[in-house]
């Protein structure tokens, strides 16, 4: 068998990539910007318009009809032919529910945007909503799994779509991980690297005082002495390690503690928001109480971006099937949408005052939508067959709607759009050509895009 | 996972795939199935009458048409005794001239053997995964008997903490988890794992460690014959009821649905496990390179078709007694609170439901009105279809009520909640196995399109059956006894084959055998298969016994081998056998998470080496991504210090399970059999060890515990550190160092202990 060894438990040795990386470790300066190639040639000619990518995900499915694609009342409390999604599959009648919202249009575009959006629609002209997007799944961990990965169900051990877009990169600066995901998430396959290897896949962050797990040294120890038993460290190491300086794995370890160690002196500073003028924590709400989380998440989203971290991956109001997941009651999206509404409208604005937009990919979007009718309740039932997604930044015609779902908000009609070209889209902002995003493992080529229509070229600058 | 194991049998075809391409067109690349064997009449099936046509099978050779040219697969061959080779080595082991000879024909030398104390740390984390305490350092030092090594080997074997240390290795092949999505067997699936760590603790014999967990039954001997001359079932071992959980374990419902994971769990966990074989590969399609056809995997699931899962309730008689009469007091007061309240609502609740139904289309109200007992089928769906539609919730009717009923609603409902709901009996210990239902013996069965239980192709219906095996089958027994009878044949030149080298394996860090769960083409070839088929028939000459394996391997000079040597030896040797296949050093081996965990609990003198029970998580609750953590599912133990062995594993799709230190260091999630746990380098292994919590408790108890046996003498509490974590001494060089660090500061100490954590050598096992 060649060197990269094929394990039986799916996972790929992650050694090799150690053995290569030592010596450019070496060769750059602790601290510093050091960027490091992708592992994948699948570069499109010409320029890239983004380096990163905010994709914010609303776990367990926001309703499109009540935010982003209004439909006016003509048909509420009448019953339409519908199959359902979630509980009961069944082909019936079903009744269609009032949607209690205003909508109001926006900006130069005059795009409208429901009020529980007031300042993502204050934003409207940087944004292009996709009101046809679709996906197959109709439950919420099939349906995370199909849009994450690209693929229905785990026969193989799909990566998630951030852990090809690292793959793919490779990294803006070594000092930190390519790949984070920031909040809970609906499922662990969100965040994995699948059969690119355990090195793509998301990092976590939190993002309370803890970002990464073990980061910061325990409270009773201090930098100098820590810096001083480093020393100590590598000199009580030295009998064993030129013992075994023929072995790759002491090398590699080597180097795992280095990196351990940048992360600790880096990270923190990146995590840490208390430096940031008032002015931009106003932009986010933080400090206030609906908005001071998630706020703090995509701020310290963009400061991730900002030092080079490819894809920043937000999971709003995940674990189970998601907070969005109104069956029983519209109103439950009422909070949610507060919670994100300013946060999300200040990255837009913080992003685009410091010129970091037009290279920075903005994406809102879920598993699926939910439906024009209820389940016998004043909530929606899933809807994967008809849905909106937005985007911002990173090379995209903002002020742009395309596509349509059909008079009820059920399905999409006019340029429907599979999952899947939201992740070509992505990929060809950041230079990518999603024909060539394969990984070529257990004997055949893996793509990440198999179906769809590719880029969604009407809503790229 | 087990779709991982699927894509990895593919995995391990990659290397020679252009070579059977052009096959792979037309015809089938490889021969097809070859009859390996049939087992001999063992004493029991002497006594029924003979099965017909068992000779006939064993006596040809079935040749399939167009397959002659091609070269058989060796590990299908017959295991022949190999004659040890007249090699002078200096060792009266035979595993030595096995070695000394594909050494030399392979153009290595061996490093020297490893000094006293790097052998004795290695046989202790080896065998039972603790680092030897000063005490018994001392006393294997002092013992200067010729058989004194011979002796601690035996005395670690028959440490109960032995079966921990290589029970957990079993468990990573025979797929254990804690849980999983829904997984039946979760509550309870700890005695299993407890079953398998006695079984290895009492020297199970491997065919009897094999058979129970397939039949429940050690041994052929399964029926009795009663004097009125019926053959009736022999009353099983009772605790031999666990074994059974590793059966029981495999079912799973995804997505809320029953897809047959038991019987497809079941196939591709025992031919991975036991025959080294990837018949799961052919769930899909016919195997691309192993002679396991698509019918094969179907034929073999057909087993254990009519298994079905039981739950086994595990109390005494006087909880079973205790349980009821809580029972019908709980009964008692919540129908106390359930009548008033229903009284309440029910006119509320009729006059919702009315007026849903007066909504519906007039066919779909007709049908509802009907009673249940006089719709047809096709009418009984459509009521259940709006059975959601039609469902009243409490909250809705609150929302009709008066204000002066909702008072007296809500109230009768906290009385409700205060009389239990119902479910005021807490829930009895059980346990869930596996039990043959006759019923579904008389199924049919079918090839599956992706293994999909919904979608059978009528046309190619399959006999219960199992590759490499085509004479008659005897299923009077049950369909798996036979199975099992086969498979622990002492003719099989799978079964014996595969379990030594797993043992090696573990043993030296790598199989005799690289892929010890693939046997098949692409498998390749072992590094000495005199030395496997030699390990082999002495395996089977012991009768089975695995501790009797671990002597024979652990007292030869080739694992008693140093991890370097001469720095120019090692070169020469590392140009021709970069991977020391041929064993001229022994392997560098990082620690696997459990033993890291084990020896970190130890240096803090800190370590629970109690046997038995649920798993521990060590996840806060608060930092668990997806929620749960400590005590979470009532099934994890309070006690956080015990093995890591009995650290809790799983997977769930809304949740972490596995403890982020156990995932940092390899753990794989229990489901999909592990054979070779990944070993990496990363930066999350630097930061716990660095800075976890349990580093910080661990380096302060560490330092207690070396201020107090030092009794204040901080050369001694230097000398102390490493004896406890190393096993060793400092060198001169590195006490000089300690001292420094430590000064003359007790309470630095705790520098010194931290410094040991982060060693290259406290997790290297050299």
């Amino acid at each position: 068998m060649s060197d990269q060894t094929l394990f039986p438990c799916g996972q790929i040795s992650r050694r090799h990539i150690f053995k290569q990386s030592i010596g450019a470790l070496l060769g750059g300066a602790v601290g510093a910007l050091w960027a490091e190639d992708g592992k994948l040639d699948a570069r499109l000619p010409g320029d890239k318009k983004a380096d990163a990518v905010i994709f914010l995900f609303m776990c367990g499915g926001v309703s499109h009809i009540d935010t982003f694609d209004p439909k006016g009342n003509k048909y509420a409390g009448k019953l339409i032919d519908a199959i359902g999604f979630g509980d009961n599959v069944a082909e019936m009648k079903r009744p269609v529910i009032p949607c209690l919202r205003t909508f109001k249009n926006y900006g130069q575009s005059g795009i409208p945007v429901s009020d529980w959006f007031p300042n993502v629609g204050g934003v409207i002209d940087d944004i292009a909503v996709v009101r046809s997007m679709w996906c197959q799944e109709g439950n919420h961990f099939p349906a995370v799994i199909e849009t994450q990965t690209g693929h229905r169900g785990r026969a193989f051990d799909n990566p998630s779509f951030g852990g090809w877009v690292s793959y793919a990169l490779g990294s803006g600066n070594k000092n930190l991980p390519t790949y984070v995901n920031v909040g809970r998430a609906s499922s662990p396959v969100q965040l994995t690297g699948g059969y690119l290897g355990a090195s793509y896949s998301a990092t976590p962050f939190q993002a309370g005082p803890v970002p990464i797990p073990n980061l910061k040294p325990p409270a009773s120890s201090n930098a100098a002495e820590r810096d001083r038993q480093m020393e100590s460290l590598t000199r009580l190491n030295r009998e064993f390690r030129e013992r075994h300086e023929l072995n790759t794995d002491i090398a590699a370890r080597i180097e795992s503690y280095e990196l351990a160690g940048r992360m600790q002196l880096s990270a923190p500073g990146i995590v840490d928001l208390s430096k940031e003028p008032q002015h931009v924590l106003d932009l986010y709400g933080i400090g206030e109480k609906p908005t001071d989380d998630f706020g703090r998440q995509l701020l310290m989203a963009r400061r991730l971006v900002e030092n080079g971290v490819r894809f920043v991956q937000i999971c709003h109001a995940g674990g189970g099937n998601g907070s969005w997941d109104a069956h029983g009651d519209m109103k439950t999206h009422e909070p949610l949408c507060r919670a994100v509404d300013k946060p999300i409208a200040g990255l837009i604005q913080d992003l685009k005052q410091r010129s970091m937009l037009q290279r920075t990919l903005v994406v809102f979007t879920s598993e699926f939508g939910r439906s024009p009718w209820s389940q016998n309740t004043t909530g929606r039932d899933h809807n994967p067959k008809g849905y909106s997604s937005w985007f911002a930044g990173g090379g995209i015609k903002g002020g742009t709607v395309h596509g349509a779902t059909d008079d009820y908000g059920y399905k999409a009609v006019e340029s429907p759009h599979y999952y899947s070209d939201l992740h070509a889209t992505i990929l060809k902002q950041l230079g990518l050509d999603h024909k060539k995003m394969q990984h070529r493992v257990f004997g055949r080529n893996f793509r990440l895009v198999e179906e769809g229509h590719g880029p969604i070229e009407q809503i790229i600058a | 996972m087990r779709s991982k194991f699927l894509t990895l049998a593919m995995a391990v075809a990659v290397g020679s795939f252009a070579v059977y391409a052009a096959d792979e067109l037309g015809k089938p690349a490889l021969a097809p199935a070859t009859k390996v064997f049939t087992p001999k009449k063992t004493a029991q099936s002497a006594k029924k009458p003979a099965i017909k046509g068992v000779a006939d099978a064993r006596a040809k050779t079935p040749t399939p048409p167009g397959t002659a040219a091609r070269p058989r697969l060796w590990s299908l061959q017959p295991v022949v005794r190999p004659d040890v080779p007249a090699q002078p080595t200096g060792s009266t082991n035979p595993i030595d001239a096995f070695v000394a000879a594909m050494q030399t024909a392979n153009k290595v030398e061996p490093v020297g053997l490893a000094d006293e104390r790097t052998l004795l740390r290695r046989v202790y984390m080896d065998l039972i995964g603790i680092p030897p305490t000063v005490a018994e350092q001392d006393a294997y030092l002092n013992d200067k008997s010729p058989d004194a090594y011979e002796k601690l080997v035996d005395k670690l074997l028959a440490s109960e903490q032995y079966g921990v240390r290589y029970g957990r290795h079993w468990l990573d092949v025979l797929k254990y988890a804690d849980s999983e999505e829904r997984m039946y067997a979760a509550p309870g699936i700890h005695y299993w794992r407890d079953w398998v760590v006695n079984s290895l603790n009492s020297d199970l014999p491997y065919d009897q460690f094999v058979r129970a967990q397939l039949t429940g039954y050690r041994t052929t001997e399964r029926t009795t014959m009663a004097n009125v001359g019926r053959r009736s079932p022999l009353e099983r071992r009772p605790d031999d009821l666990f074994a059974l959980g590793f059966l029981a374990r495999g079912a799973v419902n995804r997505d809320g649905k029953d897809v047959g994971e038991l019987q497809i769990s079941a196939v591709e966990t025992v031919s991975t496990a036991f025959m080294g074989m990837t018949v799961g590969c052919a769930k899909c399609h016919d195997h691309m390179f192993d002679p396991i056809k698509q019918k094969d995997f179907y034929a073999m699931k057909a087993l254990f078709d009519p298994l079905v899962i039981k739950k086994q309730l595990l109390a005494t008689p006087a909880e079973l007694v205790a349980y009821g009469k809580q029972f019908e007091e709980s009964e008692k007061l919540r129908l106390a609170a359930q009548k008033p309240l229903d009284a309440l609502a029910e006119p509320y609740r009729a006059k919702l439901y009315a007026d849903r139904v007066a909504m519906l289309p007039a066919d779909v109200q007709t049908i509802i009105n009907k009673p249940a007992k006089l719709r047809n089928v096709a009418e009984q769906k459509i009521a259940d279809d709006y059975f959601p539609v039609l469902r009243i919730d409490s909250d809705k009717i609150e929302e009709v009520m008066t204000d002066a009923d909702k008072r007296t609603y809500r109230e009768l409902r906290g009385k409700l909640t205060q009389a239990g709901g119902g479910r005021g009996a807490r829930t009895l210990p059980a346990f869930w196995t596996v039990e043959v239902d006759h019923a579904l013996e008389r199924e049919p069965t079918y090839v599956l399109t992706s293994g999909d239980p919904e979608r059978p192709e009528k046309n190619k219906p399959v006999e219960p059956g199992w590759p490499f095996y085509e004479g008659e089958k005897d299923f009077r027994e049950g369909r798996v006894e036979a199975f099992s009878d086969w498979l622990t044949d002492k003719e099989n030149p799978l079964f014996a084959r595969v379990a030594v080298n797993r043992l090696w394996q573990w043993h030296f860090g790598e199989g005799i055998h690289k892929t010890p769960s693939d046997y098949g083409v692409m498998g390749g070839r072992p590094a000495s298969q005199p030395l496997l088929d030699w390990l082999a028939s002495e395996f089977i000459a012991k009768g089975y016994s695995q501790k009797a394996l671990h002597r024979l391997m652990m007292t030869s000079n080739a694992y008693r081998r140093a991890s370097s040597g001469d720095k120019e030896l090692m070169k020469k040797n590392l140009s021709v056998d970069p991977g020391n296949r041929y064993l001229w050093s022994f392997r560098l081996q990082r620690l696997e998470a459990e033993p890291i965990w084990d020896s970190i609990l130890s240096a803090a003198d800190n370590l629970d080496t109690s046997l038995g029970g649920p798993s521990f998580d060590i996840t806060p609750a608060s930092t668990a991504p997806g929620g749960g953590g400590r005590g979470r599912g009532g099934a994890a133990a309070a006690k956080l210090n015990r093995r890591g062995a009995y650290m809790v594993r799983g997977f769930s799709t809304s949740r972490e399970v596995v403890p982020n230190f156990l995932q940092a260091f390899d753990v794989d999630d229990g489901r999909t059999p592990c054979p070779v746990r990944t070993q990496t380098v990363t930066a999350p292994q630097g930061l716990f060890m660095m800075n976890s919590p349990e580093i910080e408790t661990a380096s302060t108890m560490f330092a207690d515990r070396l201020q107090k046996e030092s009794q204040g003498d901080l050369r001694k509490a230097v000398d102390l550190a490493y004896r406890v974590t190393l096993s060793r001494p400092p060198s001169p060089a590195e006490k000089d160092e300690a001292l420094t660090i430590v000064g003359t500061d007790p309470a630095r100490l705790k520098n010194l202990a931290w410094l040991i954590f982060n060693l290259d050598e406290y997790i290297y096992l050299q």
